[in-house]
């Protein structure tokens, strides 16, 4: 229906408007004022020409789909309650648009200011008709955003900065566990829709996780709404500017805690936790506030405090948890939301007239601004709740249900004692407020000279005056029904019978309103000289600032404690994190080898092999020796090391694999090759006399040899265990069949290289080009250490024996020095390159193939570094290995692709014969030119990398001079 | 017969191959030519990724069609090795290259010359990423591994510098390590199962005899290690923060992909050999990973608060992403894993966006020493090519606009209503919550909620903190020079996370599908065991 | 025979791994190529054992399985082998990179 649909706009439109606002001038301020007066009256409207669909218990909804697999739409619903707030929310965010308009300055860029202020009304609006609880969140975390965002409108100023981070630290910290409360809510009913939540209190209250959700949202109301104790961050955000604080801290946001209380009230209330938790929060709240708002000096503090107080109120009203209690709350929010509004922006007109908001420099203001005056005396009457003033009925209703027993306790006795005493603080602030301001000696030194404030910033608390004072005189004639509309909205059936009358005559109420209002006035005149000389806060107590603490807390426990807690939990050096990983490496193995029960070998095949056994005990000082001389003495490390890769090339030999032998061997070269390549560049490290280590040191060593030793044992279990089981029926047997038949090849480990497994090839030859790529860009900015930079011994003693002129330049060799070697291996060049060709196309039949091919042609690139100096080979090598990878990977995958013509999947081979001279028939399998493209890239990665590194010996010169950078970041 | 569009599975490894290839054959100083050719793969990539996501999504719970069961070679799963894809691959395709396309784009404006062969990096890249996604077979999945971890080592260490090389070095090391695990776990599952392909080992398993068992589960956790390495689950991911921070702005974009890698071999595996078909193993995993996981999820959030750097708060948000994923896999519950994917694509376009503007956030901080060191890193010494003036124009209020950016992130990273980060947050809750039996949670419910709940307290604050020391300084920041080129992409992943909270619906119906089809892997096996290769033309063969 | 093999490539293992504790980036390379040794022959050995039997097929005859080595784990070996030579490649250069820029040959690139 259409009434429904206008909901909608109500949400959209005035986010939209924000848009509009930001995308104006910065400083058009007249136009952003009548784009967001005009807007905000139009919801007002649209609003209260929505009343008659609520006004019985009536309830608009409006329902579009968003997720509906989480229970999460957009759920529109307008009941008298969110009626109520939604009019105060649009009427009293008008008037704060138009007192703006007047009291920020030309100079202000108000575009952003109005575009936050729309975007906060319409997440407010979102939060009051929330038909989901979820959309309900989501709306309240909208409104600490754009607060956090007003708050720091001002952000030039420190106090700004912090006032808007705690607000939005406490609201937010608030708003999460409200999330938490909701899902929790959600689980028990089944359902975030409001109805459903709504329908099924009883069910709630009986649940296992009644205490936590109530807990959960409690946090969120209570911070919201600044109760005791998250109560500190309320007056902070007075560094708002007046407007926000007229708006936010009066009438709307510090509002949505007690709103939230109120909606769920038929769900939550009712039970001993609720009546004990709400109740002290509101009663200390209201103490508290009110006492602390007598010791300010800032008329907004002051405000701020009593906004506080009165929020107590409400709050204590809604923890009694009778009907009549809710109706006193209810009735509460909406005055106090008018009064308030109208005294913040009164308390901005003041300090923009006067300059100040001091009470202790303010003073004799009446005689400047009567009007102003009159209406800030009149409000603040309402806020004493002096009779025939709105405020005085709501109190009325409290005091009479604060006599009231509802659950024996302290908590009851106490209430009407803290009722009165909290109410005649009240008095005495307000009469604080108005005689600190406008009466006493004139003000002296004030910035400038104060005047009436212009017609229109005036208008709005004038007509919030006015409704206060209609209220309070005729209340059942005009906001009785709208009042009543919303309270059958939150109470339904159980509405209570209650009397709006002004007069009830002669009762205890009345009486307690006397004593308040006498006692009050009285404090006051106790009060007064202390007052007008001492500074900001309550005595005694102004020295525990909750600002400070809070402070303090957020910065050892998000700052210093987090790093202790990071640094303690983890680490940034590698040797930690490397045992760390075979440490859980072990333990997941040991675990899952425990987890079942584990009993090594089963099956014994071939028995011990002596020459075997020899051949290992030689492999084994090999890995030892390595391991124990990798710190001093490198090169017999890296010998030592290629001893044990030499016996394992044997190994697969003696165990019938030729082509991992092949393979392993001409890898083991090339590493060889470019380790001692590397040598060069490292720092000399001379085995200095046993220096004795300290007890740490050697504790460490045993550890880590034990978890060495652990490890070595733990791969020695599982392999034999492995070896000496029968082995399961493997896809092996498939390739072995299959092998020629369908790859058309014998070797079958190279037929699953190139054809079964090529892919794996593939990848594989892709890693080889990367890495040498990025081993060439490393290079390119190759810059040694400082004490690297000069040749090594070595070649200095050479050039001391050669003759200058022999030796043209650095990186070549004199002509005498390997001249036999060197011819040699020039001569063994193209036999290599032959051999290379032979080895790659025999591959498919016989070990060798692609990989150990390429491998053995840039061998022979390395021959001629060692016979003729880098200088000679670079300026004969006219090959550009990028070039070859590139080509390399391209054929590879032009080959796997020539299937698709044929209708078949990638890398699909077809196999057949032919005979070349002298080498006898070769199978041209086309995963031949797949294993050309792997040849191509092999080499291509293997040179480039070779020239990459043994380039650095010529490039000393320039090396030298960048040192003196390469030694900066060594610092 | 194959039709060139069944060949469209593979697309998404060739294309970055061949493209990167090609441009192995032009020189360094032809920057436009590989700049564009780079840029049309990419885009081309991305379109691929959403054709195969709607294959994906149109063949629901009969993947045996040929789209999505590739056998290469045209040798028959089990023994040739066979690329599949699934709902979970196709979103993982689309993700990755969305995220690429951004921060190439972002590349384009200055890193692209940070050094040699950027480009095919960054193409080799993504065809380890694809590769690792799409592979259905153990072995060839490390060789994607590997491929994508080489091209990453490239690009973290690209543009050089000193900083760069002390955290490559340690992140190369304790990945070589983390390879050597993959290679003892693979090898040892094919010894006892004498299989390799994963369908096939999700077959055998269950008949694995009690005392091979062990052995197999030995293997089996030792390959977990090595994913979760990769996932930086603690106590074995203090490498990321470092490194990630430490590379060159778009290689970090991307990495927030890399880290998804393992988790997404563990959702993969996970329900598929450890599923409720594994007999005696079922379930072998999900213990540790909910400790593991909830472990990495408090250290994450404590990262986050604790590092003031925006890099590191970026990179320790990884974190508290994988550590959200891992517990959620551990959970084993199909809404929970729904949840899941939801959130994990949103964190991870949000985080790739905050590797973006941090730098160009921090640049605001100080110019000239962020030029100095830029040239510093990436134009070594004097020798090398010169840096040439960018052309583009700087966009007007760019502050206010890395603000906005950056209240944007914010919210997202937070989990903050309403975008795409809360509703992933708020569908993982819900469902995690969902699982806890009536009137009461189990402990580890509680953790979880907890926990997620209190990382999005700590990344609100320390974004916050962040924000305001960076925007709302007193003193008027200089305002750094933003090339629209860079601040393009920033907008184009919040745009996605915007997308993504408005379409919350039709997206949560897809990850629900996959979860379903995840946790029912009977389909999959199917599809991968029945495929049929191509009969042979009569004749050869 | 197993039994040597196993030892063997526990003791490769084992001094890789005491190697990959030490602070020295030379040491934690040759470790690595130990490890890398212990880890080849390791998954070489998931197949069955056998010496003398022929690696290649005989031409001509149907085949049987039995008489013939596990092929798949070699072909795995010899990725494995290709991938490690080019990461231990890297490895090296990077740390002489390293190296070069801090100054030391510590793996955190400080002396500690």
């Amino acid at each position: 229906m259409q009434g429904s649909a206008s909901l909608l706009w109500l949400i959209v439109l005035p986010f939209a408007t924000s848009l509009a606002a930001i995308a104006m001038r910065a400083n058009a301020r007249n136009a952003e004022a009548w784009l967001a007066g005009l807007m905000s009256l139009g919801l007002l409207v649209l609003t209260a020409s929505r009343y008659p669909s609520v006004a019985a218990g009536g309830v608009l909804r409006h329902e579009i789909a968003w997720v509906p697999e989480l229970g999460l739409n957009l759920t529109l619903r307008l009941d008298g309650f969110a009626w109520m707030f939604a009019m105060l929310i649009t009427g009293i965010g008008f008037l704060v648009v138009l007192y703006t308009r007047y009291y920020m300055s030309p100079d202000d860029p108000v575009a952003r200011f109005y575009a936050f202020f729309l975007a906060f009304m319409g997440s407010m609006l979102g939060v009051v008709t929330a038909g989901n609880l979820i959309q309900l969140v989501i709306f309240w975390e909208l409104t600490s955003i754009f607060s956090f965002l007003l708050i720091g409108y001002w952000y030039h100023n420190a106090a700004a900065r912090d006032g808007a981070r705690m607000a939005l630290t406490m609201t937010g910290v608030g708003g999460l566990s409200l999330l938490a409360g909701v899902l929790l809510i959600g689980h028990a009913v089944g359902s975030y829709d409001l109805d459903a939540v709504l329908a099924s209190g009883d069910l709630l209250r009986e649940h296992g996780l009644y205490l936590p959700i109530l807990l959960l949202v409690l946090l969120g109301a209570f911070t919201k709404s600044a109760q005791f104790p998250f109560h500190f961050w309320l007056p902070n955000a007075m560094a708002a500017p007046t407007p926000v604080s007229a708006f936010l801290h009066s009438a709307t946001m510090v509002k949505a805690g007690v709103f939230l209380m109120a909606r769920l009230w038929p769900v939550l209330a009712g039970t001993e936790e609720w009546f004990w938790i709400v109740g002290f929060a509101g009663m200390a709240t209201l103490l508290l506030g009110a006492c602390f708002a007598i010791f300010q000096q800032d008329i907004k503090g002051l405000l701020a405090y009593s906004t506080i107080s009165h929020l107590g109120l409400i709050t204590l009203l809604l923890s009694l948890g009778s009907p009549l209690g809710a109706v006193a709350a209810i009735f509460h929010m909406m005055n106090h939301a008018t009064f308030k509004a109208s005294l913040f922006m009164a308390a901005g007109i003041i300090d923009h007239e006067a300059g100040t908001r001091d009470m202790r420099r303010l003073g004799g203001l009446f005689s400047f601004m009567p009007i102003t005056a009159t209406l800030a005396m009149v409000a603040s009457a309402a806020m004493a709740g002096v009779p025939l003033l709105n405020g005085f009925l709501s109190k009325e209703m409290f005091f009479a249900e604060a006599i009231e027993t509802h659950a024996d306790s302290i908590l009851d006795t106490a209430a009407p004692y803290v009722a009165v005493l909290a109410s005649a603080f009240a008095v005495t602030y307000s009469i604080r407020f108005i005689h600190g301001v406008f009466f006493g000696s004139k003000p002296e030194e004030l910035p400038h000279e104060p005047h009436e404030p212009p017609f229109f910033m005036r208008l709005p608390v004038l007509l919030l005056v006015m409704i206060c004072l209609v209220v309070g005189v005729a209340p059942g004639r005009t906001v009785g029904p709208y009042l009543h509309s919303a309270v059958v909205s939150v109470l339904g059936s159980d509405t209570p019978p209650y009397s709006l009358a002004v007069w009830h005559g002669v009762t205890l109420p009345l009486l307690m309103s006397v004593i308040a209002l006498a006692a009050g006035a009285l404090l006051y005149v106790f009060l007064r000289s202390y007052l007008s000389a001492s500074e900001e806060g309550p005595p005694y107590i102004r020295l525990l600032k909750g600002q400070r603490i809070f402070e303090r807390v957020m910065v050892s426990v998000s700052w210093r404690w987090a790093r202790l807690a990071e640094s303690w939990l983890g680490t940034r050096r590698l040797q930690p994190q490397l045992r760390l990983l075979i440490v859980v490496a072990l333990l997941a193995a040991v675990l899952a080898l425990l987890r079942e029960d584990f009993q090594p070998g089963v099956m014994r095949i071939g028995g011990a092999d002596l020459a075997f056994s020899g051949l290992w005990a030689l492999g084994i000082v090999c890995a030892i020796g390595a391991a124990y001389q990798a710190k001093f003495h490198r090169l017999v490390a890296v010998l030592l090391m290629s001893g044990a890769g030499l016996i394992t090339c044997i190994t697969f030999v003696w165990l019938s694999a030729p082509d991992l032998a092949l393979t392993q061997l001409a890898v083991e070269v090339v590493t060889t090759v470019l380790i001692l390549l590397g040598l060069r560049w490292l720092p000399k490290r001379i085995e200095e006399a046993a220096a004795p280590l300290s007890t740490a040191a050697t504790v460490r060593r045993y550890r880590d040899l034990a978890m060495a030793v652990a490890s070595g044992i733990g791969m020695t279990i599982i392999a034999y265990a492995v070896m000496t089981r029968q082995p399961p029926q493997t896809i092996a047997d498939y390739f072995l069949q299959n092998a020629y038949a369908e790859g058309g090849g014998r070797n079958v480990v190279n037929v699953i290289l190139v054809d079964f497994r090529g892919f794996d090839t593939f990848g594989e030859i892709t890693v080889l080009g990367i890495v040498a790529l990025t081993v060439f860009s490393l290079l390119r900015r190759f810059r040694p250490a400082p004490d690297n930079v000069d040749s090594p011994e070595q070649q200095l003693q050479q050039a001391a024996v050669d003759d200058p002129e022999a030796r043209p330049d650095a990186g070549s060799i004199a002509s005498d020095y390997l001249l036999v070697p060197s011819v040699i291996m020039q001569w063994l060049f193209p036999a290599i390159i032959v051999f290379a060709a032979y080895l790659f196309l025999r591959g498919h039949d016989l070990p060798g193939g692609g990989f150990v091919a390429g491998i053995a042609m840039a061998s022979a690139f390395i021959l001629q570094y060692m016979a003729a100096g880098t200088r000679w080979v670079e300026e004969r090598l006219r090959v550009l290995p990028v070039n070859w990878m590139g080509f390399g990977l391209l054929i590879a995958a032009a080959t796997g692709m020539g299937s698709w013509l044929f209708g078949y999947p990638f890398l699909t081979s077809h196999a057949q014969y032919v005979e070349l001279p002298l080498i006898g028939a070769v199978p041209a399998a086309t995963a031949l030119f797949f294993d050309l493209g792997v040849f191509s890239l092999v080499m291509g990665a293997t040179v480039l990398m070779l020239i990459a590194l043994a380039h650095q010996s010529i490039r000393k010169l320039r090396a030298a001079k960048a040192t003196a950078p390469a030694e900066m970041d060594a610092t | 017969m194959l039709a060139l569009p069944d060949h469209l599975v593979i697309v998404p490894i060739l294309l970055p191959l061949v493209t990167g290839a090609f441009l192995l054959l032009f020189d360094e100083r032809r920057r436009t030519l590989k700049a564009t050719v780079s840029m049309a793969a990419t885009l081309a990539l991305a379109v691929i990724a959403f054709i195969l996501l709607s294959l994906a999504d149109m063949e629901d719970a009969a993947p045996g069609a040929r789209a999505s069961v590739y056998l290469l070679g045209n040798w028959p799963a089990p023994f040739g090795i066979v690329l599949v894809l699934d709902r979970l691959s196709a979103l993982m395709l689309v993700m990755t290259s969305l995220l690429a396309v951004a921060s190439l784009v972002f590349a384009l404006a200055r890193w692209h010359k940070g050094g040699p062969h950027f480009h095919t990096l960054f193409q080799f890249l993504l065809m380890g990423l694809n590769g690792a996604f799409l592979t259905g077979d153990l072995f060839n999945l490390f060789v994607f591994f590997e491929v994508l971890l080489a091209a990453s080592y490239g690009l973290l260490l690209h543009g050089s510098g000193a900083l760069r090389v002390r955290t490559g070095l340690h992140y190369i090391a304790i990945n070589l390590a983390a390879s050597f695990l993959f290679l003892i776990g693979v090898s040892l599952i094919y010894g006892m199962s004498g299989t390799l392909n994963m369908a096939d080992l999700a077959v055998r398993i269950a008949a694995v005899p009690p005392h091979d068992r062990a052995l197999l589960e030995a293997g089996i956790a030792i390959l977990g290690i090595a994913f979760l390495v990769k996932a930086g689950m603690w106590p074995l991911c203090f490498w990321l923060p470092g490194a990630y921070a430490a590379a060159a702005a778009p290689v970090a974009a991307i990495f927030a992909v890399l880290s998804k890698v393992g988790v997404y071999a563990i959702l993969r595996l996970s329900p598929l050999v450890l599923g409720a078909g594994a007999g005696a193993s079922s379930g072998l995993a999900d213990t540790w990973l909910l400790i593991g996981g909830i472990a990495t999820i408090a250290f994450g959030a404590i990262g986050v608060l604790a590092s003031q750097a925006m890099g590191r708060l970026a990179a320790f948000s990884v974190l508290v992403s994988s550590g959200t994923l891992l517990t959620a896999v551990g959970l084993a519950d199909i809404a929970v894993t729904a949840g899941a994917l939801f959130y994990m694509v949103s964190s991870t376009l949000t985080i790739g966006a905050l590797f973006l503007l941090v730098e160009l956030v921090e640049r605001a901080q100080d110019p000239a020493a962020n030029v100095l060191a830029v040239t510093m890193e990436a134009y070594g010494d004097g020798d090398e090519e010169e840096i040439e003036e960018e052309v583009g124009v700087a966009i007007p209020g760019t502050l206010a606009m890395l603000g906005v950016c950056f209240g944007l992130l914010g919210i997202l990273l937070a989990g903050l209503p309403p975008l795409s980060g809360f509703i992933g947050k708020f569908a993982l809750l819900s469902a995690v919550v969902g699982t806890g039996d009536e009137g009461s949670l189990s402990m580890i419910t509680w953790a979880f909620l907890t926990l997620v709940i209190l990382s999005g307290l700590f990344a609100t604050i320390a974004m916050m903190r962040a924000g305001i020391r960076i925007f709302w300084a007193p003193v008027e920041g200089v305002v750094p020079r933003v090339l629209l080129l860079e601040f393009i992409p920033v907008a184009f992943l919040l745009l996605l996370c915007a997308a993504m909270t408005v379409q919350a619906g039709p997206l949560m119906r897809y990850a629900d599908a996959t979860a379903r089809s995840l946790h029912a892997p009977a389909a999959y096996i199917g599809g991968v065991l029945s495929a049929q290769p191509v009969p042979p033309p009569e004749g050869n063969r | 025979m197993e039994l040597t093999l196993a030892i063997g490539i526990g003791v490769l293992v084992g001094s890789g791994v005491w190697l990959l504790q030490r602070p020295r980036t030379y040491q934690v390379i040759i470790g690595l190529s130990l490890i890398g040794y212990g880890v080849n022959l390791f998954i070489f050995s998931m197949g069955k054992l056998r010496m003398n039997a022929p690696p290649i097929l005989k031409s001509g005859e149907a085949v049987n399985p039995a008489d013939y080595t596990d092929p798949i784990p070699q072909a795995l070996v010899l990725t494995a082998i290709v991938i490690g030579f080019a990461t231990t490649a890297l490895f090296l250069v990077v740390l002489l990179v390293s190296r070069g820029l801090t100054g030391s040959d510590h793996v955190d690139g400080r002396e500690s």
